[in-house]
């Protein structure tokens, strides 16, 4: 258990460092998330430990001086002696070896830790020749012995050289540890490099000629930091030496932690790789080390970051001493930045900026791919690779060395944390780091570490490599490179590499087609929309959704759904993704993630939604492609299973509670795109429009009130009248049977969904739910046909007008503009168009800005003219509601606007309201004794004409332009809204027109004194509603939410 | 009502005067407050305003002190005792109404009808 627990610690830290590599580019919130415990955790204890050494030490320096050094040359004596001996052992066994007869041997080694390992692992460290290994090697072989090694040197300190010395090497191990952990965490950055390097020059196919240096591998550049680090330290140690006593040390903390030494092992380089050991120790090693090598940051072509070379590490360093403080600000950085990027649009079809959300989650994908593919790999890896590319490589046994180092030396791997970096295996690379390390004496000769990054022609090149692994390092590499970076993202498309990643995406080896999907999702990002147009032209889409087919790997599956929540965020690549794509993200992702079934057993009761990121991604891009048109909506609702999946996903979100997530806004943003125009669009529609919209404009306009009258009073008095039954009926539930459950698209606009989005309206505190879920109620309660008509009424009589009433006190624009729009398609019922006259004109009118000073919470234009066009919507056709108006002390705000605004179109839509106020002549005289007059409500616009003519094109000038802005995107708001004032089929359209001509004309004439009798008498009876109303709707909208507090004095 | 933070407020105030009636141990007023900075402003359901993080009247027992001296439903406290209301937490506000040495507090209070009046007062001269 506590060796299980380690290592994934381990892991973690690796992992996270990688992603850190990443995080540089990308912010993990995972993995913040996932790391800090543990880093938090480690350091402090390991930095407990040092303490209690170094105090260790300096009881014993004085005394034991001599009897150490003693000690120590006599170590050093026996380290020789093996490592002659092992020396010929090595050469016997390397013929076995070569034959690749070892593999599963070494995996062993690696899991199960070195104590437990038999013979294999005996055999291959005696493959170990080079001199630097001695220690470990004596140690290998002598399991035991090692515990007890330790003890003494760890005592050894007395003496004031060795003290110093093992300081140092204290120091040194933590030092190189860290160094290593930066080493592993930029393990796929340096891995990819150092292959290419080597790729390049060893293999003569290697499509570019590096200019790498005279052997001057990382690993070299490496070691020299060792050992001069050593050297400065004490000049006594010889390198081997050096080694030994960091192995040493090594050896001391495994004790202490009393683990299995491998675990401790590991659990140490985890605590490294956090650096408040760093921090302690760190001035001494740090100035040594990387001071030198500084120029080179500066030379490499790539950010810092990026750069191979060890100083750069330490730089990197810095930032994995504190790795929670990067990824923390970057994370935070993206969210704060998500509100602004991601400004929902007002009818905000469109999300393409949400798609930013993808990238924030690189790192987490990255790194966990990371480690866990390394870890994944090795068992699956051949000791064949390393064999075969030796040829090529200079030296032959180096990368068996290394290889076997690593696999079997987990004292080493601590010191230097890369064995976790498995990845490399195969790469070269590694090898060398390996080769560098395991002699530092070797690599101290040529301390002139001049190899390069290499550019990204080279990386590209890499990805056509025979080689697989440097096929994903290179892929790796590049996504690393690509983060938050546009230019790098231009330059691999116009050097032609995305189709070479598109083209790894069908590669059988899972970490090959995860790297490349890695780099893809990062290129697919940004507002470059070349890169994604790319990325369709090497028909990317299709190999992505093949490969979505093929995996059952979530975190591959999260990438390719990343990759497609980033590319349908393009208006041209939607209907691709949908032609290609729609149904396999439906059954593949949606449906199962949503709990839905198909046949939902009996017994068992329905699952639950899951919120895994796949699932978000995939609702997602279906959000960002759902707004694309009549014919992208049609294939949504057709889509066989996912209106049903989505609904269900919402209700288990509204059952759990849990409504705030990203995965909730975008099935509510899915489902109100869906519900956009459904009343024209959706198969059959024309069998349930209202016949009193098809009727000529002239009589409709009399009977619709009729009937709207009877339907307000129905409850009460429902007279004779046919509409009014009709409303009446339909509150004893009068819908059309139904043979079978519903399912498919006709669950978009069932009366059901009605208190699902009343629900989100309730709970979510999530404004793009919000406005979202308004909006779903404003498109299905636009129109006119049977089914609007019951959504209408379904709404009033679920108590929801209370609810949206209240969300006009939002403090977010948008809402507050859905909220005003559904209100003004409400109203189309009678009875609800009174109701919201009594009870929401205050809430309304507080969002206009008055004259001087506009509310605390400036709405935009857009809401501004959205208001007063519900304003107008509610007081047309009743006095009484124009009467509320006034009284909710509108009349100023409205002249104000009127005189003052800035906006025309705030003004024109005043000046609508106004006029039809004072189209009321039973109120002139409250108006006048008020001290307005005629001029007030008239258009200030001098050329502007009065009447109903002229008024509908200054409609069509206020609210138009919201369509124009944004077609697609604002469709469903303003779309619905739109028609109306155009001549739209729509019912609404019609009604508001015939209305306000009717309304216009008879202001002067004495008709509409007949129209409006009905009004008069029924005074007093609505009065009576009213007063009772209160209590019950607006009491009903408080307790929705959790009381606030509330204290009796 | 609505006023931006940090500028001064005009508004029309009302003083009352509640004389604490002694219960027992504790000296009751008869009304309940809402709000207060620390508070979601946005369930504030008496405030026109909804980001007005005042303290408001929730509820005034029948025939309380409160109710006696005039205090209503929906009145925003701006004042106890001289200090400020406006700007205060929950906790603070009911702290300076429940002070046990106290036996009475002076209020200033506005309501809408308040300014309703005021402003039908300024109607009558139209400016223009």
């Amino acid at each position: 258990m506590q060796v299980d627990l380690v290592c994934r610690i381990c892991d973690a830290a690796v992992s996270g460092r990688s992603s850190r590599e990443e995080r540089s580019r990308s912010s993990l919130p995972t993995l913040t998330a996932f790391n800090n415990p543990n880093c938090s955790h480690s350091p402090a204890d390991i930095k407990a430990h040092n303490f209690g050494q170094t105090a260790t030490m300096e009881d014993y320096d004085v005394p034991s001086a001599a009897s150490i050094l003693a000690s120590v040359k006599e170590q050093e004596a026996r380290f020789e002696r093996l490592t002659r001996a092992l020396e010929d052992e090595r050469r016997n066994v390397s013929l076995q070896l070569e034959r690749g007869s070892l593999p599963s041997d070494m995996l062993a080694g690696r899991t199960t830790g070195m104590s437990n390992q038999p013979l294999a692992w005996q055999q291959m460290v005696m493959q170990e020749q080079s001199p630097s290994n001695q220690t470990s090697l004596a140690m290998m072989q002598e399991p035991q012995e090692v515990v007890e090694e330790t003890v003494t040197i760890e005592e050894d300190p007395g003496t004031p050289t060795s003290h110093v010395s093992v300081v140092t090497s204290d120091d040194g191990t933590t030092r190189r540890t860290e160094t290593k952990d930066h080493l592993t965490n930029m393990k796929v950055t340096k891995m990819v490099k150092t292959v290419t390097t080597r790729t390049v020059r060893q293999v003569p196919l290697g499509p570019d000629g590096l200019p790498l240096p005279e052997g001057s591998s990382p690993l070299g550049s490496y070691t020299d930091s060792i050992d001069r680090r050593y050297m400065k330290n004490g000049d006594r140690f010889i390198m081997p030496q050096a080694t030994s006593t960091l192995t040493r040390s090594y050896n001391n903390y495994a004790d202490s932690y009393s683990d299995t030494p491998d675990t401790q092992f590991r659990h140490y380089a985890l605590h490294d790789g956090y650096g408040d050991v760093t921090e302690n120790y760190g001035s001494l090693s740090r100035g040594v080390n990387y001071r030198p090598y500084r120029p080179y940051m500066a030379a490499g072509g790539y950010r810092p970051e990026n750069s191979y070379t060890l100083p750069i590490r330490k730089e990197d360093y810095g930032h994995v001493a504190q790795p929670q403080v990067p990824m923390g600000s970057s994370t935070v950085d993206l969210n704060r930045s998500q509100p602004e990027r991601f400004q929902p649009e007002p009818y905000g079809l469109e999300d393409d900026r949400r798609s930013l959300g993808q990238d924030e989650e690189e790192p987490f994908d990255l790194e966990p791919d990371y480690s866990t593919a390394n870890r994944r790999t090795l068992p699956g890896r051949t000791i064949r690779e390393p064999l075969r590319n030796g040829p090529r490589v200079r030296g032959y046994e180096d990368p068996i060395e290394a290889e076997l180092i690593d696999e079997r030396h987990p004292y080493i791997h601590g010191m230097y944390p890369a064995p976790l970096a498995q990845p490399e295996r195969g790469s070269l690379a590694s090898l060398d780091h390996m080769g560098g390390r395991r002699s530092p004496s070797i690599d101290s000769i040529r301390k002139d570490p001049r190899w390069r990054d290499p550019d990204l022609p080279e990386v590209i090149a890499m990805l056509g490599h025979p080689i697989d692994p440097v096929k994903s390092n290179a892929a790796a590499y590049l996504q690393h490179l690509c983060y938050e970076n546009d230019k790098i993202k231009k330059d691999v498309r116009q050097l032609k590499g995305i189709p070479v990643l598109v083209g790894l995406l069908d590669h059988p080896k899972s970490e090959v087609h995860r790297k490349a999907c890695g780099a893809l999702r990062n290129i697919s990002f940004g507002k470059d929309h070349d890169n994604k147009v790319a990325i369709k032209n090497c028909d990317g889409i299709p190999a992505l959704i093949r490969l979505m087919r093929k995996t059952n790997d979530m975190e591959v599956r999260e990438l390719i759904t990343g990759t497609l929540w980033n590319l349908s965020s393009y208006e041209p690549l939607k209907m691709v993704i949908i032609n290609h794509g729609l149904q396999t993200m439906t059954n593949e992702v949606v449906i199962p993630h949503s709990g839905w079934e198909h046949e939902p057993n009996e017994d068992s009761k329905p699952r639950d939604a899951e919120w895994t990121t796949v699932f978000k991604n995939t609702s997602g891009c279906l959000r960002n492609v759902s707004s694309d048109g009549a014919e992208a909506r049609r294939r949504l609702r057709e889509c066989e299973g996912l209106v049903d999946a989505l609904l269900h996903a919402l209700q288990s979100a509204v059952g759990k509670k849990d409504m705030d997530n990203k995965s909730v806004e975008n099935c509510v943003c899915i489902m109100r795109n869906l519900s956009y125009h459904v009343h024209k669009e959706v198969p059959g529609a024309e069998k349930f429009q209202d016949p009193s919209a098809l009727q000529g404009p002239d009589s409709s306009g009399t009977q619709r009130k009729k009937k709207d009258d009877a339907g307000c009073f129905g409850g009460k008095k429902a007279k004779g009248r046919k509409n009014g039954e009709h409303d009446k009926n339909y509150d004893t539930l009068d819908l059309p049977k139904r043979t079978e459950p519903t399912k498919g698209f006709e669950l978009l606009y069932q009366p059901e969904v009605v208190r699902l989005y009343l629900s989100l309206l309730t709970e979510s505190q999530n404004y793009n739910t919000l406005e979202a879920a308004a909006g779903a109620l404003q498109n299905l309660s636009a129109g006119q046909w049977t089914w609007s008509n019951y959504i209408r009424a379904t709404v009033r009589k679920e108590k929801g007008l209370p609810i949206l009433v209240e969300l006009l006190r939002s403090d977010s624009d948008k809402v507050v503009r859905a909220v005003a729009i559904a209100l003004r398609n409400l109203s189309i019922d009678r009875r609800n168009k009174d109701l919201i006259g009594s009870y929401a004109m205050r809430d309304l009118v507080s969002n206009l800005p008055s004259g001087q000073q506009r509310p605390a919470k400036n709405l935009e234009e857009d809401t501004v003219v959205a208001i007063l066009n519900t304003i107008h919507e509610i007081i047309t056709d009743s006095s009484e509601n124009a009467r509320s108006l006034m009284t909710a002390q509108a009349i100023d705000k409205l002249v104000a606007i009127n005189r003052t605004s800035q906006s025309a179109r705030e003004t024109k839509a005043a000046s609508h309201v106004l006029q039809t106020v004072w189209s009321y002549k039973e109120l002139r005289n409250a108006l006048t004794k008020d001290g307005w007059n005629k001029t007030h409500f008239q258009p200030i616009a001098t050329g502007t004409p009065k009447g109903s003519k002229s008024c509908k094109p200054g409609y069509d000038d206020t609210t138009l332009p919201l369509m124009e802005k944004n077609q697609g995107s604002r469709g469903c708001g303003s779309g619905d809204m739109i028609p109306m004032d155009e001549f739209g089929p729509d019912g609404y359209s019609t009604i508001n027109q015939r209305d306000s001509n009717s309304k216009y004309k008879s202001s002067d004439g004495s008709s509409d004194l007949q129209e409006r009798e009905p009004f008069k008498n029924d005074t007093n009876r609505k009065h009576y509603i009213r007063s009772n109303r209160p209590t019950v709707s607006l009491v009903d909208a408080c307790d929705v939410k959790p009381q606030p507090v509330d204290s009796w004095v | 009502m609505s006023y931006i933070p940090g500028q001064p407020v005009s508004v029309v105030v009302q003083r009352i005067e509640i004389q604490k009636l002694r219960d027992g141990d504790n000296l009751i007023l008869g009304f309940s407050i809402g709000g207060g900075i620390d508070q979601d402003s946005n369930q504030n359901p008496f405030s026109e305003d909804k980001t007005d993080k005042g303290i408001y009247v929730t509820r005034v027992s029948k025939g309380g002190p409160a109710e006696v001296a005039g205090l209503r439903i929906g009145d925003k406290i701006m004042q106890v005792n001289g200090w400020d209301m406006t700007m205060v937490t929950h906790d603070q506000a009911r702290k300076k109404l429940t002070k046990k040495n106290e036996d009475v507090v002076r209020l200033l209070v506005t309501r809408r009808s308040l300014e309703d009046v005021v402003r039908q007062s300024m109607m009558q001269q139209p400016t223009h």
